[in-house]
């Protein structure tokens, strides 16, 4: 079958190679000027890649094969090569060790991108947090104290945000009059004209004026998420309008349906059934320079349901695994005050630990075979001088 | 083989051994008058590590000068003594001529013409401060990514100014007639009113001198053990004794030098014996410099093998074989010397990188050329192991090379082997680009015998194998690594892709062989293409980042990476010419042992 023999030949594997050099050779130089995360978006999770050839310029740009792609017809293409030579010796079985180790790998980037998640936990010495945020994701909380402390709190995702939309909550709604996802603010006296007209009436941002700006592709630089938000009574009129953005700290309040309430936009949360303490933050640079020598941070864990409270250390090459999640030094900042955590689930990290073995060995198996060969031949030719 | 023969190929390698006795003679033997032997290995902490006075005057001048040395015939011959002559004698170091100004609109800025040498002296830049600094202010507000060449030589020779002025202040309190006596002022009670004219030195420099608490974290700073005196009531011994050899060498008094550092010495021994063996083992290793010797014992290897080729082929084959493993001796000795005075795995930066790609690459020669005794496998070696240390001479322009680790490389146990292992897979692919080169290029100057072809067919393959492991095991590992210490495999950022690419491309050559897509000049002209891969991931992911500290360097680098890349280009299409006439009957140039 023609068509079987293209898609286990050797010479499409080398094709496919190919193009995937030159897909990782045009996303490592575009990243000069689209961050990493563009860059992994547009690039390797995608079955076409445009590349601008005149970086910035949006111009000029040639279609290369993506990622998706190419990653589908390897996997493909080594399957069938296998299957249509598929022999059990000791000749072959390095072969077959070193590509189900490549395809193991394969998998477990799949599975990475599906099951993987990373978040921050920013956390300031003496805080207590359970639960860690998406620094590239924002949500909508609109939040009802309960007394004792408690609070019931209803976080709107950021898909759901859009100009007109409207959140019933019982006795009274939540309207997006105007939506940014990226914006710029400025109090009134410094504002231009390319300003939005539109005005808070109520709360902290009464004096401020928003510029809507392009979405941020760098990796240094967040979206300052910003909306225009109005309480409307069921069946009465608008209360005002309230300006939230996670360039505020804190929340709002507002008086609705006959008791107080709070609202903000802030990076999206996820809760643990733990709790960190951070104990101390240190941070220490060589003598006389700016180089850091190591950063690490004290902490406390706090487990209610087993009971758990025991101190631990995190630090650079030495993280914390606890609860199916991995807890990395990424940063600090507030003068040293403040950590911040990468917070890691990847439920099949293992995997390349195990394909790099196999690979590894297999190779090692396969290369020794041929230099045997390669040694009894010469002896067969010319005896060693 | 006639007894001559056995001579010639002895005495070529004892003759570069005694080259190499006689540089290690050199650098051991004591100095005469004024010690700067000995006054270079004393210890202080700078750049964050402990290093002796010796290192701190070579990378200074390295930096600014571009070299080792001073300009001028009444010059201070070793970087120490003109370290020395800076804090001691500024009036006279002002004069020397060590700072390079080869743009013409910097030079219109000083208001200097150009003369002879292209280098000024500070004193003769000093009048254009006023026009200088305005400039570097502003240029320094902009991104160092938009900036002109004019603006980047600017930057550069600000920087250097302040560096030297650093150094200039390291030592010694300026505008005193007699050190020790204006240092003993602070033990009386009008201390304090002399504390502000301490704090505004301790501004300037940023070099610690003496040795306080414990580790490399308590030094003092100068000044700063001024201010500690004046509590005490007593100097540091280390305090009074640079103000001793400072009064000494502004009196010419030998004697007065070399006591007071023999004293100090005596207490560093008692008191900072680490630090002291630390700085005088470092200081032995730049006298020796053993990687220049190594260069040259690299060439001398070269020649030798190629004379093999052409006349005389077991002799020199062996002569040619030897002095390379007497390089090799050197080259290794460098190598572990610098991974004790670091306490490190021996690749920690590009400069080591570079060092131990060229010796990874020998040490596989010597197993190719052991195996087909031809003189390509010693050929090739000489070639790379020069090349690497000439680019490691160059990376050494921008600053110390045994600096320390940022934090988050701080773990031996990856430096071991994740950095280990992809520098041998680069080693090893330029090692098989290197073998291919050789291949292209005899190719080109007419027919290759049949068994040479053979051989160079078989060492470039089995090389290539060995890349593909190296390069796949060391990527990995460093995939291993980053899950390690950020939580995630795989990021795709430059180097990463770089080493990818290099794992991509052996496996390519490997595939498309296999699949007899490429014969044996297909699989030269691809070996030569992993040349370009590797140096792209070498150098050219490092380039896409311009960040401040490498302007200067990254200039020059990015010209000769595109003259590298070229003229690989250039080898590939002589690949792809095809053989010209009936091949010659071999045995004509070859000569095989």
């Amino acid at each position: 079958m023609p068509s079987f023999k293209f898609l286990s030949s050797l010479r499409l594997t080398v094709t496919l190679l190919g193009f995937a050099m030159v897909l990782i050779f045009v996303a490592t130089i575009t990243q000069v000027e689209l961050g990493i995360h563009e860059v992994q978006a547009q690039f390797f999770r995608s079955w076409i890649a445009w590349w601008d050839i005149m970086p910035g310029s949006k111009k000029f740009s040639i279609p290369v094969p993506g990622g998706t792609l190419l990653g589908i017809l390897l996997i493909i293409n080594l399957l069938a090569a296998h299957g249509a030579r598929f022999k059990l010796n000791w000749n072959k079985a390095g072969m077959i060790v070193i590509h189900s180790g490549i395809l193991l790998m394969l998998l477990g980037e799949i599975f990475t991108g599906l099951l993987g998640r990373e978040a921050q936990m920013v956390i300031s010495e003496g805080e207590i947090l359970n639960y860690s945020t998406f620094p590239r994701e924002v949500e909508l909380v609109v939040i009802r104290p309960d007394g004792d402390g408690l609070e019931t709190v209803t976080a709107i995702p950021q898909a759901r945000l859009k100009d007109g939309a409207e959140f019933p909550f019982g006795g009274f709604s939540v309207k997006i009059h105007s939506y940014y996802p990226n914006s710029e603010i400025l109090p009134d006296s410094e504002a231009t004209d390319k300003f939005d007209k539109t005005r808070a009436t109520q709360g902290l941002g009464k004096d401020y004026a928003v510029l809507r700006t392009p979405r941020e592709s760098t990796d240094d630089r967040r979206d300052l998420v910003t909306a225009f938000v109005e309480v409307i009574p069921d069946g009465g009129i608008s209360q005002g309008c309230w300006l939230l953005s996670n360039a505020f700290k804190g929340e709002q309040s507002f008086e609705a349906a006959g008791r107080p309430w709070k609202m903000s936009i802030r990076p999206r949360r996820i809760y643990h059934p733990f709790s960190i303490k951070l104990l101390d933050f240190s941070h220490d640079r060589y003598l006389g320079t700016d180089v850091p020598k190591n950063f690490s941070s004290k902490i406390r864990i706090l487990n209610p349901d087993t009971g758990e409270n025991r101190e631990d250390l995190i630090y650079m090459n030495h993280p914390l695994r606890y609860g199916g999640l991995t807890f990395y030094q990424a940063g600090f900042e507030n003068n040293d005050m403040t950590s911040i955590f990468q917070v890691v689930r990847n439920p099949v990290w293992t995997l390349p630990y195990i394909s790099c073995a196999m690979v590894g060995l297999g190779l090692l198996w396969v290369f020794s075979q041929h230099l045997i060969k390669a040694i009894s031949r010469r002896n067969k030719i010319s005896p060693a001088p | 083989m006639s007894t001559l023969r056995k001579i010639t190929a002895w005495l070529i390698p004892a003759l570069c051994l005694l080259y190499i006795a006689s540089a290690v003679f050199d650098a051991t033997r004591p100095s005469t008058g004024l010690n700067f032997k000995n006054f270079g290995t004393l210890p202080v902490v700078s750049n964050g590590r402990v290093q002796p006075l010796d290192s701190l005057a070579r990378n200074a001048l390295l930096s600014i000068h571009g070299k080792q040395s001073v300009p001028g015939d009444d010059a201070p011959a070793a970087p120490a003594a003109w370290l020395a002559e800076l804090n001691f004698k500024p009036e006279l170091a002002d004069t020397r001529k060590i700072f390079p100004i080869h743009h013409d609109d910097l030079l219109g800025l000083t208001k200097l013409t150009r003369g002879e040498e292209k280098s000024y002296s500070y004193a003769q830049l000093q009048p254009s401060f006023t026009a200088v600094q305005p400039e570097a202010k502003r240029i320094g507000a902009t991104d160092s990514k938009t900036w002109s060449p004019y603006e980047k030589a600017l930057m550069l020779l600000t920087r250097n100014l302040t560096l030297y002025n650093q150094l200039k202040h390291a030592l010694a309190l300026s505008g005193q007639d007699h050190l020790e006596s204006a240092f003993n002022l602070f033990l009386t009670d009008s201390a304090s009113s002399r504390l502000g004219l301490v704090s505004d030195w301790a501004e300037m420099t940023e070099v610690y001198t003496t040795p306080s608490g414990s580790g490399a974290d308590g030094w003092r700073k100068l000044p700063d053990s001024l201010i500690d005196a004046s509590d005490e009531r007593a100097l540091h011994p280390a305090t009074l004794a640079y103000a001793r050899m400072g009064d000494a060498y502004r009196a010419g008094d030998t004697a007065a030098f070399n006591s007071a550092i023999k004293d100090y010495r005596a207490w560093l021994l008692e008191n900072r014996p680490d630090h002291l063996k630390k700085s005088s083992a470092e200081t032995l290793f730049n006298s020796i410099a053993p990687f220049y010797l190594c260069m040259v014992l690299y060439v001398i290897a070269f020649l030798c093998a190629i004379v093999s080729w052409l006349w005389q082929g077991t002799t020199f084959r062996q002569a040619a074989f030897r002095v390379l493993l007497i390089g090799l001796t050197f080259h290794t000795l460098g190598l572990v010397t610098r991974m004790m005075l670091e306490g490190r795995p021996p690749v920690t930066n590009l400069y080591s990188s570079a060092i131990f790609i060229g010796w990874g690459a020998i040490i596989l020669s010597l197993a190719i050329e052991l195996f087909h005794r031809n003189a390509i496998g010693t050929a090739v070696a000489s070639v790379v192991g020069f090349a690497t240390l000439l680019i490691a001479h160059h990376l050494s322009l921008s600053g110390d090379t045994l600096e320390m680790m940022r934090a988050v490389l701080d773990t031996n146990f990856w430096l071991a082997t994740h950095v280990v292992v992809i520098t041998l897979g680069y080693a090893s692919t330029f090692l098989a680009g290197t073998i291919a080169l050789v291949y292209l290029l005899r190719r080109s100057f007419g027919s290759i015998p049949k068994n040479t072809a053979a051989s160079l067919r078989g060492m470039v393959y089995g090389v290539v194998c060995f890349a593909t492991l190296a390069s796949f095991v060391g990527t990995v590992l460093g995939g291993i690594w980053a899950d390690q210490s950020w939580g995630r495999f795989w990021g795709w950022d430059p180097k990463e892709n770089g080493a990818l690419l290099i794992v991509i491309w052996n496996a390519i050559i490997l595939h498309a062989r296999w699949g007899g897509m490429i014969r044996e000049r297909g699989m030269m002209v691809m070996a030569v293409f992993g040349n370009i891969v590797t140096s792209w991931s070498w150098f050219g992911t490092n380039m896409l980042g311009i960040g401040l500290h490498s302007y200067g360097f990254t200039d020059a680098a990015f010209y000769w990476l595109s003259a590298f890349m070229i003229s690989q280009v250039i080898v590939m299409s002589l690949g792809l010419i095809r053989e010209r006439g009936p091949q010659k009957p071999s045995g004509q140039v070859e000569s095989l042992g």
